[in-house]
């Protein structure tokens, strides 16, 4: 049933030759976990990046429900968490997941630092990835004071506080963080333009690069 | 392949099912899997208020004292809504009507056409909305005009003096 949907498909449009190419490729046996069970270090940013896919569906549900206003934030969470079926469910996918991704983030470049695959001519997909670094702090920054309750509320007083220690132009930049002098409404809708449109945006294309690049250059070699 | 370059090897069985295959199910079963585990709850979410049964309480709607029997009066009271997270006391009107022996009929002020506020004419002992020319009776029959059903009912009692509105 399934081959036949296929190969309809495919005898209209082709795609056999760009699927192979992009999920149909052999995997060199230094890094086949069933070779060598240690080779699951290679696992790490496939599973960062198994981890964004959770965090972009459950945010986009999140966004039905969600209000990034003051007056509605903190209530519009409570309602999310404790009244919606499985509200628990989705909002606890992406809590956990902000987490897991950073700690996936990390192993992921130790495994690469430790193994000097950053090294020629892989130096640009390195710094591509500390992009995508910035960019999972900048979501967890951002998406920290989107529920509007205490911890977040002064969590990011103080991280747009930091900013502001920056020699002459700190003031400037806690301005433009905060959108004020105070913590408050431009800054929560800034931070959730931020998380949904302008950090998701910067990820898949640096994701994009970062995947084009590694499959140019392929895995570096065995240690 | 080294076996099918060998002469002395038979030919391979078509309905057998080929390693390959069969790895390939077991990926698509595990991706199924994952993606269900994902799915219910993203479907449950999306679709809870629909899910959801309309809580429903009596509204204290003040006290009937004063009230004629067979004289409709339109009160005006406050209900209690919830609206998503938003909990608010909204002004809500219905029209009361007395009846023999302490019952009370309670009417939406909604004409049943589009909606319109209606109004008791003494003279005619009849609703009459503005907008259509609907006319109603003091039961809440169609008398005349574009109405599709007769007035609206809410369900409602009087407790010690006191009416009460069921809203929801």
């Amino acid at each position: 049933m399934l081959d036949r949907a296929y190969q309809w498909i495919d005898d209209r449009l082709g795609i056999d030759p760009i699927i192979r190419d992009v999920v149909d490729h052999p995997v060199p046996e230094h890094v086949n976990p069933a070779i060598h069970p240690r080779s699951i270090v290679y696992c790490f940013g496939g599973l960062t990046f198994f981890i964004f896919t959770l965090l972009i569906t459950t945010g986009i549900f999140l966004t039905m429900y969600y209000v990034p206003t003051p007056d509605h934030a903190y209530d519009s969470v409570r309602y999310i968490t404790d009244e919606l079926t499985l509200g628990s469910i989705v909002r606890g996918i992406h809590h956990w997941s902000a987490s897991g991704i950073v700690i996936m983030v990390v192993l992921h470049m130790l495994r690469v630092y430790a193994q000097g695959a950053y090294k020629a001519p892989r130096e640009m997909n390195w710094m591509v990835g500390v992009g995508l670094l910035m960019v999972v702090m900048g979501f967890g920054f951002t998406g920290y004071l989107l529920p509007w309750d205490q911890k977040a509320y002064w969590a990011t007083t103080v991280g747009t506080k930091m900013a502001s220690q920056v020699p002459v132009v700190g003031h400037y930049l806690l301005l433009i963080l905060r959108g004020g002098e105070d913590l408050g409404a431009v800054t929560l809708a800034r931070f959730y333009s931020f998380h949904i449109w302008f950090l998701p945006g910067a990820a898949v294309t640096l994701l994009g690069l970062h995947f084009l690049m590694v499959r140019r250059q392929g895995i570096s070699g065995p240690l | 392949m080294h076996s099918s370059l060998n002469p002395q090897s038979p030919p391979p069985d078509p309905t057998l099912v080929s390693r390959r295959r069969f790895l390939g199910f077991g990926i698509g079963a595990i991706g199924a899997l994952i993606a269900s585990a994902l799915g219910i709850p993203l479907v449950g979410y999306a679709i809870s208020p629909a899910l959801k049964k309309k809580k429903e309480d009596w509204a204290e709607a003040g006290s009937v004292a004063g009230f004629q029997p067979l004289q409709p009066k339109k009160i005006e009271y406050s209900a209690f809504r919830k609206d998503g997270w938003i909990e608010e006391t909204v002004k809500k009107s219905a029209w009361v009507i007395l009846r023999d022996g302490g019952d009370v009929t309670v009417y939406d002020p909604r004409c049943t056409h589009l909606g319109c506020a209606y109004r008791w004419d003494e003279s005619r002992k009849s609703f009459l909305c503005p907008c259509h020319d609907g006319v109603f009776d003091i039961n809440g029959k169609v008398v005349s005009g574009p109405p599709p059903r007769p007035l609206d009912r809410l369900q409602a009692k009087i407790e010690s003096g006191k009416l009460f509105i069921m809203e929801g």
